[in-house]
């Protein structure tokens, strides 16, 4: 394992200024033949534009294309075969696990233009591009009493191509589920350049294509499953004296059958970076914070839940808080949703692990956790999904002084605690290059086996997003 | 964003921009809140793409020609200032970007002749005055004239108003509650001196003292924001050696503008000798809607006589005002005190209506199209008045209102102010 696999930003040492020679190479002109010169990016700048997402610098692509239309995606997928060259999805580029970003030089497919979205009431779907935006798609239900329920963090800036791309989930997941669970057919261009159009009976091929990193075909069109909004939510927040407390709350509320809508927790050194950031008045002596949502359309059965979530709470030795109205609950809230700001704040990077454990182990697991941040010498901080028993430990640091070595070295022990414990190494961002090492301490051969036979079969150039999820095979 | 930048070959500047390219993760949420990136959909035309430009160029590793397109065309709204979860300063990487980048530009002679008859015409209100007055007679030679000329004619009001100075000191009327000194604007002189009387008016009303300092001239920004930095430094020690904020309870603007280019005179003069008098002064600047605010918290303003009608006001939220300033909850307090009025949001508030500076005469076809869908957005909110307190978007909003065939009033904030005092609403 190469620290320099873990490239977190990849700094270019000094170098010469490069002019920018806008479509010198014969893929992009033959691309911009093809489509047009306003759908296809070949000069440098703009080309230098499309070799990142949230966490990573991959390599510059020689050309990138906006398509505006299914065919056009065709087209560059052709052309791009006949070329020899990989193809890489892009959305926003908000992944954070380097998704998006290219790892060989070949052509970006930026959807940001295939926006369409259409709102089908009556049969409570909607029909998107990939390129519409998350939030977009409950902002556009809602006037039909209808709501998109996926809300990853990033929902005013991904977009559900890139949410299909990654399976993505929020804080709503525990109770309504993720991006895959919405999702009743797609279309997809695979690496031939043919469009299929899936649906979700017979083979679950649908389900093989969400979460798949765009190493399997580019998804052009999505119908999405709305729901009708929850009439009632009540919100609590405790605090315990330590994080593992928190956990056993979690256990019990749910043993006992209470099925909160949001359940997400945060560490002290969590907590601390939002006060720091923010003065809420947090609890900065807490070992954790719960913070809880119930929600449903009957008011009695959500009061009750939340009395369940409470009662588990104080028997773990928490001290509850409970919001009395919408503003207070959005008070609370706030706290959450800064998690990412305020570790910004810190470190000028993080490491974003996105691990998945079994709800039983969820105490040991934060514990073994926090001993070896603790004995790493490195910043990390703990929040996440809780409910799903989804953490995201994040290893905070400066790579001009501290070692990017020693980061994935945690980040690799943190991903080991959870697979001891029969855990998932990624809950909603994806595996990318970021996880991809570790794949194999995940996966058995036969298993890694399987999944080198699905990729070869859907794409058995290897065009499709090189570098990404599947290790190397030993043998290749 | 791990980078490479010589800050110690680009001095004190260099180190802000490191500093802000630094703080960028790349994580994207800037980019909704952009209008470049709204209107053309790629990265480059974005915050986050800006920022990574600006570290290749600076990097070395992108000539500066092939970035610049992108760079141009950024409104310096500040819109990703407010989006941004990591509080990376964009304003102060793309100021400092700009005047690090300028003397490198080679631009076309009608390009350097716009841009120096721009730079010479603002700070001078009387030479403005004569050029609008030009402009004015050019008007309906408009459709012949090559686009470039075409916008800032589109721009001028059909009357050019004649000047009026303001007074050097405007006394308290009643009971003295304190003192400010008030910078007049440039091209606000020229075309809506009104403005200034109304501003003057309100805070003598108030028991405001307003002493308008002799020697004080354009607050630099246009200058700065155009990359004539030296220019800039020459204007912004002229308003150092005008104001001294020890004389005062404040330094006002009634110019969005104006007022975040004087919020942002320690970072122009950052590592430099003046440094410290420039924060000594930033630190008095305040706008005249966060002013009046402020004594309406303290002690309460002078009654507002109710409007003859009840009144929808839209009112516009100035870039420079809420996402450079970060004053927004003011002008709206103010508005609604007046018996009558209601406050109605403007959708898609946060986007920039396209003036910004001297953007209408640099990028006229992004302008425009920002500007038509700004007065689409306003006057879908069916306003009996539009309210702002930007002299750029008010004759932006003003020429877009009236292209889509509407004929609602738009006025600066503290001109619907005035009017109630003299029961003129
Ligand atoms: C501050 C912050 C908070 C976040 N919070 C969350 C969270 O709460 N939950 C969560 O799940 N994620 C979260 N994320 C991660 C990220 O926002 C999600 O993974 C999101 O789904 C990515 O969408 P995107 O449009 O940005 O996709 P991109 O990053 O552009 O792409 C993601 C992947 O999808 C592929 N892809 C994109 N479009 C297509 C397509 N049309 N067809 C096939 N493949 C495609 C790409 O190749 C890439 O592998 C967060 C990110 C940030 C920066
Ligand atoms: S929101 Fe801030 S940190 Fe994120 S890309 Fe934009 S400027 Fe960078
Ligand atoms: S200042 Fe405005 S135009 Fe420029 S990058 Fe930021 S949001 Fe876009």
């Amino acid at each position: 394992m190469t620290t320099e696999k873990l490239a977190l930003t990849t700094t270019s040492p000094a170098r010469k200024p490069r002019s920018g020679g806008g479509g010198d190479n014969a893929l992009a002109a033959e691309l911009t033949r093809l489509l047009g010169p306003r759908k296809v990016l070949s000069s440098l700048a703009e080309r230098l534009s499309y070799r990142f997402d949230a966490i990573q610098f991959g390599v510059t692509p020689l050309a990138v294309v906006l398509p505006e239309s299914t065919e056009d995606v065709i087209a560059t997928v052709k052309a791009a075969r006949r070329a020899g060259v990989s193809i890489v999805g892009r959305g926003a580029a908000s992944g954070l696990s380097g998704g998006a970003a290219p790892m060989q030089p070949g052509v970006v497919v930026s959807f940001t233009r295939m926006s369409k979205l259409e709102i089908f009431p009556e049969r409570r779907e909607a029909v998107a591009q990939p390129g519409v935006i998350t939030l977009a798609v409950t902002d556009a239900a809602r006037p039909h009493g209808l709501i998109y329920p996926p809300d990853p963090a990033s929902l005013r800036t991904s977009t559900i191509g890139g949410n299909l791309g990654e399976n993505a989930g929020g804080p709503l997941c525990f109770k309504y589920g993720v991006t895959g669970d919405y999702v009743t057919a797609l279309d997809f261009v695979d690496a031939e350049g043919e469009l299929h159009t899936l649906t979700r009976d017979a083979y679950d091929l649908a389900g093989l294509l969400i979460g798949s990193e765009g190493t399997l075909g580019l998804i052009t069109s999505a119908t999405l499953r709305l729901t009708p909004p929850p009439k009632f939510t009540r919100t609590l927040m405790a605090h315990f004296a330590e994080v593992g407390q928190a956990a056993e709350a979690v256990s019990a509320a749910i043993a006992a059958g209470a099925v909160p809508g949001k359940l997400e927790f945060m560490d002290q050194a969590c907590t601390n970076a939002v006060e720091d950031y923010l003065h809420l008045g947090l609890p900065r002596d807490a070992g954790a914070v719960l913070l809880v949502d119930t929600d449903g359309d009957d008011l009695d059965t959500v009061e009750e839940e939340r009395a369940l979530v409470e009662a588990a709470c104080l028997e773990a030795g928490g001290v509850v808080r409970r919001a009395e109205g919408e503003a207070e609950a959005a008070a609370l809230w706030q706290a959450r949703r800064s998690v990412s700001p305020a570790l910004g704040r810190i470190r000028p990077q993080r490491m974003n692990e996105d691990i998945v454990v079994p709800r039983s182990v969820l105490p040991e697991v934060v514990r073994q956790i926090r001993a070896l941040g603790d004995a790493s010498g490195l910043k990390l901080v703990q929040f996440g999904h809780i409910g799903d028993g989804n953490l995201h430990p994040n290893i905070l640091f400066d790579p001009r002084t501290e070692s990017t070595e020693a980061v994935h070295t945690l980040a690799h022990e943190i991903a080991l605690v959870a697979i001891r414990h029969g855990g998932v190494l990624s809950g909603e961002h994806g595996i990318g290059t970021m996880k991809r090492d570790f794949m194999r301490d995940a996966v058995d051969p036969e298993t890694m086996t399987a999944l080198w036979n699905v990729k070869r079969a859907l794409d058995p150039s290897g065009a499709l997003n090189p570098g990404k999820i599947l290790p190397e095979e030993p043998h290749a | 964003m791990n980078n490479d930048i010589p800050v110690q070959a680009l001095g004190p500047q260099g180190e802000v921009m490191a500093h802000a390219v630094d703080a960028c993760v790349h994580c994207g949420f800037c980019l909704p809140a952009c209008p470049t990136y709204a209107l053309l959909g790629d990265e480059m035309d974005s915050p986050r793409g800006r920022i990574v430009l600006m570290k290749e160029v600076l990097e070395g590793g992108l000539d500066l020609l092939d970035a610049a397109p992108h760079l141009d065309r950024c409104l310096g709204c500040q819109a990703c200032v407010t989006a941004c979860p990591s509080g990376v300063p964009y304003g102060e990487l793309i100021t400092s970007f700009r005047g690090w980048s300028e003397p490198q530009r080679r631009r076309s002679p009608l390009d350097r002749a716009k841009r120096y008859a721009i730079l010479k015409a603002l700070p001078a209100p009387r030479l403005f005055s004569v050029a609008a007055r030009v402009g004015q007679y050019a008007k309906p030679l408009a459709p012949a004239l090559p686009a470039a000329l075409r916008g800032p004619l589109d721009l001028l009001p059909e009357h050019v108003p004649a000047m009026q100075p303001s007074p050097p000191l405007t006394p308290a009327r009643g009971q003295r509650r304190g003192r400010v000194a008030f910078l007049t604007g440039c091209a606000q002189q020229a075309l809506a001196p009104n403005f200034n009387a109304a501003t003057l008016r309100v805070l003598a009303r108030n028991g405001i003292e307003v002493v308008v300092p002799e020697g004080q001239g354009c607050c630099g920004a246009a200058a700065l924001h155009t990359g004539a930095r030296d220019e800039a430094l020459r204007l912004v020690r002229a308003n150092l050696d005008a104001f001294n904020p020890d004389d005062y309870d404040a330094i006002l603007s009634n110019a969005a503008g104006c007022g975040a280019g004087l919020k942002e005179y320690p970072v122009i003069l950052h590592g430099l000798h003046d440094e410290a008098r420039a924060k000594a002064f930033a630190a008095k600047v305040q706008d005249i809607s966060e002013y009046l605010a402020g004594l309406a918290r303290e002690g309460g303003l002078e009654p507002f006589m109710p409007a003859s009608r009840p009144l929808k006001v839209a009112y516009h939220d100035a870039c420079h005002l809420a996402h450079a300033q970060g004053v927004r909850a003011a002008p709206r307090e103010l508005l609604r005190m007046i018996p009558g009025v209601s406050i109605v949001e403007i959708p898609e508030g946060d986007l920039c209506c396209g003036s910004a500076g001297t953007y209408n005469l640099e990028q006229p076809e992004l302008a425009g199209q920002l500007g038509a869908r700004k007065a689409g957005h306003i006057l879908s909110t069916t306003p009996d008045l539009i309210a702002s307190g930007n002299i750029g978007c008010h004759t932006q909003i003003q020429s877009h209102v009236r292209r889509q065939g509407s004929p609602v009033p738009v006025m600066h904030t503290v001109e619907v102010l005035d009017r109630a005092y003299r029961g003129e609403l």
